[in-house]
């Protein structure tokens, strides 16, 4: 078998005490902080037009003819899936990266930086035809519908600007791996290593997919392969979500069991479950296009298969999670077979709301594994439910995730603490915000199982009874919209009184260790080379036979489409 | 000694007609599917060959290097289109693909690769990066029917697959041209 390798030597132990007198170096702070600032910034905004939407549903508000619902909506999906989301992992990663590698190598820190003036950048190119109603196409942006080729070139900025980031991480984990040989990448280096992977090599199909956009948007070439637009576009907002879910789960595994004072799951199980999560992303894309003509149906039931093995590692969280709260609670002096519960810290914010995102991704994942399925799918596609289905699993599993992480993560990057207020402020965030997403995403679900479609301004049309029959649900959609427009406010508070005004003091990056008496984890989960040629084989397996069949069988092209 | 039995169980699933019939009516996956999968049988059922008659793989397969030339024959015969086409309408043909992949090429590639440096091991997956590109190209730009049994878009259906596989290799290649394990251990 292969040989094994200790897991701390004498410079894990060197650098462990230098970061615990001196904290993160003030230039990581600040890098960290800027990606942070923008993150929380884009929730404060996202959340805005996020009520406006809800409103607007309920029949409660009419939107102005210079800012209309698709505009709003595009904004508010960009704001939140692409901003918040990247700004935040990145931000979170590279934190954890300086913390656990000993600080960022000084030509890294330089390429974070330029990723993000690279993405801030791009992030206005796109915004300003989204403002003037030349790109009201939604964050998906298929074709045949088209905007103004400004906002694709405002994308292409953003990807270069996430692919500085990844490949500042990688050369980071390298240097690291050539001072420390024989050792394995520090657990949430490990994470962001996956987590980068994903990136670059999801965001290669949209690279594509908008390379071949660009042309067509200027009128340069006539016409565009719709079915390989929308097949390039889904291999990279599958894995979109799901980096962010494996950013969320890296808390759950790393820092969670720490926050509860336990130790952490089985380092060896905890690598193999970003190792398939890595393995298995991309092709899940397949499921957002179920509903697709022009894929024969063999082929989506092979992908109905591929999508419901990523259920598999997830499924692995699920135990291992529960696995450590009642081993640490226990512990603790916890008794009964569920009495120990009571033992776990409920009032601590930094606990109370990755617990609760992560109880969302039960019935979040149920709700999932139902639409992969072909026959649901045709019930629930393009209606609420959808909106519903994802509110719980970012609005709730990954959102509150990393605002659980703020409360540490802001303190320990601007060199303050997390006071007892700020701590109550949190959990009653916390509870708003849960029942919020309840209310709102539960009135989703429901209203979209009564046919309400998604991306559909409010309309009675006509007077129908079937869509008059909506209007309760949509009523409580506001609701929750409200509830969490509140929750965004006490959020936005906290984050930038933690960075700015709380008492200076040193917070601790936690980090749970193993268990003592646990083997020492094989060599081979270092082989990331390896595991990037799986990725690709199963990327492969996955797209050859549609791709071709999409291309040679080809429908003739079509022209851009202005919808609005 | 469990992994003989699970490859035998195998290839026993693979034999089984609704499975054999489901694999082979696509082109590509009879050939990308069944056919890596009835090598990987035998990769898990040559433990048993090699405790069986260890004298005959340490005397005939002494540095590894005939096990890999019998691979890579087996490997290069059933990538040609006819004997594909032949394995469908000859019933001693399919027999012989379901002999020759699983212990022909699946056991004796166990057996050799521990024993091979790392010159071999490189060189076989060279060999196959350059096998698989030539025939991407043909399966992909060949201007008539390959296989009597199998459609035109199928044939460059797989002519991607083998481009893609050889695309991955090539990246595995870099990689580990690139990195130099011993630095980091
Ligand atoms: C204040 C909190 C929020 C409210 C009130 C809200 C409300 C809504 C509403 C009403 C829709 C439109 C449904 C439709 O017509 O199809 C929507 C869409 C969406 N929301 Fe939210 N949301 C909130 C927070 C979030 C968060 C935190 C995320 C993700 C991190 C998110 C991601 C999305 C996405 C991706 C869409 C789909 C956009 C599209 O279909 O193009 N939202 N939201
Ligand atoms: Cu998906």
């Amino acid at each position: 078998m292969e040989t094994v390798i200790k897991q701390s030597g004498k410079t894990q132990v060197f650098k462990d005490k230098a970061n615990k007198i001196m904290g993160i170096s003030l230039e990581d702070a600040k890098l960290t902080k800027s990606y942070l600032s923008v993150a929380f910034l884009a929730i404060l905004l996202g959340g805005i037009l996020g009520l406006l939407q809800g409103l607007n549903r309920a029949g409660m508000l009419e939107l102005p003819a210079w800012l209309n619902y698709y505009q709003v909506l595009t904004a508010h999906g960009l704001l939140l899936v692409v901003v918040l989301s990247a700004f935040f992992t990145i931000g979170y990663f590279y934190a954890g990266l300086s913390h656990t590698l000993g600080g960022l190598l000084p030509k890294v820190r330089k390429m974070a930086w330029v990723g993000f003036w690279m993405k801030i950048f791009g992030f206005v190119l796109a915004v300003i035809p989204i403002l003037m109603n030349e790109a009201s196409v939604m964050y998906t942006f298929y074709p045949p519908m088209a905007a103004s080729p400004i906002f694709y070139i405002g994308l292409v900025f953003i990807v270069l600007g996430v692919w500085m980031c990844a490949f500042g991480a990688f050369i980071n984990v390298a240097s690291w791996r050539k001072r420390n040989p024989g050792q394995h990448i520090p657990i949430l280096s490990f994470f962001a290593t996956g987590v980068f992977v994903l990136l670059f090599f999801g965001s290669i199909p949209v690279a594509i997919e908008v390379f071949t956009i660009i042309p067509w948007a200027f009128g340069w070439v006539e016409t565009i392969n719709v079915m390989v637009a929308r097949t390039l576009f889904w291999a990279f907002g599958h894995t979109l979500v799901n980096i962010w879910y494996l950013t969320a789960v890296s808390a759950w595994y790393v820092i969670v069991p720490k926050v509860i004072g336990g130790r952490r799951w089985n380092d060896l199980l905890t690598r193999i479950v970003v190792i398939a999560l890595v393995i298995m992303n991309i092709t899940g894309g397949f499921h957002h296009q179920i509903i697709d003509p022009g894929i024969s149906e063999p082929v989506k039931y092979m992908h109905v298969f591929m999508s419901l093995a990523i259920g598999f590692p997830s499924l692995m969280t699920a135990y291992a999670m529960f696995a450590v709260f009642e081993r640490t609670a226990r512990r603790k002096g916890g008794k009964g077979i569920v009495g120990w519960y009571k033992k776990l810290p409920w009032g601590d914010v930094r606990f109370l709301a990755p617990f609760i995102a992560m109880a969302a991704f039960i019935p979040a994942g149920a709700g999932g594994i139902a639409q992969t399925t072909n026959q649901l799918n045709q019930v629930v596609h393009n209606t609420m439910w959808v909106v519903g289905h994802f509110h719980l699993t970012l609005g709730m599993s990954v959102v509150m995730t990393f605002f659980g992480l703020s409360y540490w993560l802001i303190p320990y990057v601007s060199k303050r603490v997390l006071t007892p207020q700020i701590n109550k402020l949190g959990v009653i965030q916390t509870i708003i915000w849960t029942l919020g997403m309840i209310i709102m995403s539960g009135a989703m679900h429901w209203v979209g199982l009564l046919g309400s479609p998604r991306r559909t301004s409010y309309s009675t049309y006509f007077d129908n009874a079937t869509a008059l029959s909506w209007d309760p649900y949509l009523f409580f959609l506001a609701i929750g919209g409200t509830l969490l427009m509140i929750g965004v406010l006490m959020q936005v508070y906290a984050v930038f009184y933690l960075m700015f005004f709380a008492p200076k003091g040193n917070t601790e990056f936690p980090i749970a260790e193993v268990e003592e008496d646990e083997a020492p984890t094989p060599r081979w989960t270092e082989r990331w080379g390896l595991w990037v040629v799986c990725m690709i084989v199963l990327v492969g397996m996955a797209y050859v036979i549609p791709l071709v069949d999409f291309i040679v069988n080809a429908p003739p092209g079509s022209p851009p489409f202005k919808t609005w | 000694m469990k992994s003989p039995v699970y490859g035998l169980l195998l290839l026993l699933a693979l034999m089984l007609p609704p499975i054999s019939n489901l694999l082979e009516s696509i082109m590509i996956t009879h050939m990308h599917m069944q056919m890596p999968l009835l090598v990987v049988s035998g990769l898990f059922m040559a433990k048993f060959f090699q405790n069986r008659f260890p004298e005959f793989f340490s005397k005939w397969n002494e540095n590894g290097v005939p096990g890999l030339l019998l691979f890579s024959i087996i490997m290069m015969y059933w990538s040609l289109p006819r004997t594909m086409d032949e394995a469908l309408t000859l019933t001693s043909v399919e027999v012989f693909k379901f002999i020759s992949l699983p212990f022909l090429a699946g056991v004796p590639l166990r057996d050799s690769w521990p024993k091979l440096n790392s010159f071999w091991k490189h060189a076989l997956i060279i060999f196959f990066t350059i096998l698989f590109l030539a025939l991407g190209w043909l399966y992909i730009w060949s201007p008539v029917q390959l296989c009597n049994n199998y459609l035109v878009i199928e044939q460059i259906t797989l002519g991607w697959g083998f481009i893609s596989t050889a695309f991955a290799m090539v990246v595995y290649l870099i990689y580990s041209y690139f990195m130099d394990f011993s630095k980091y251990e």
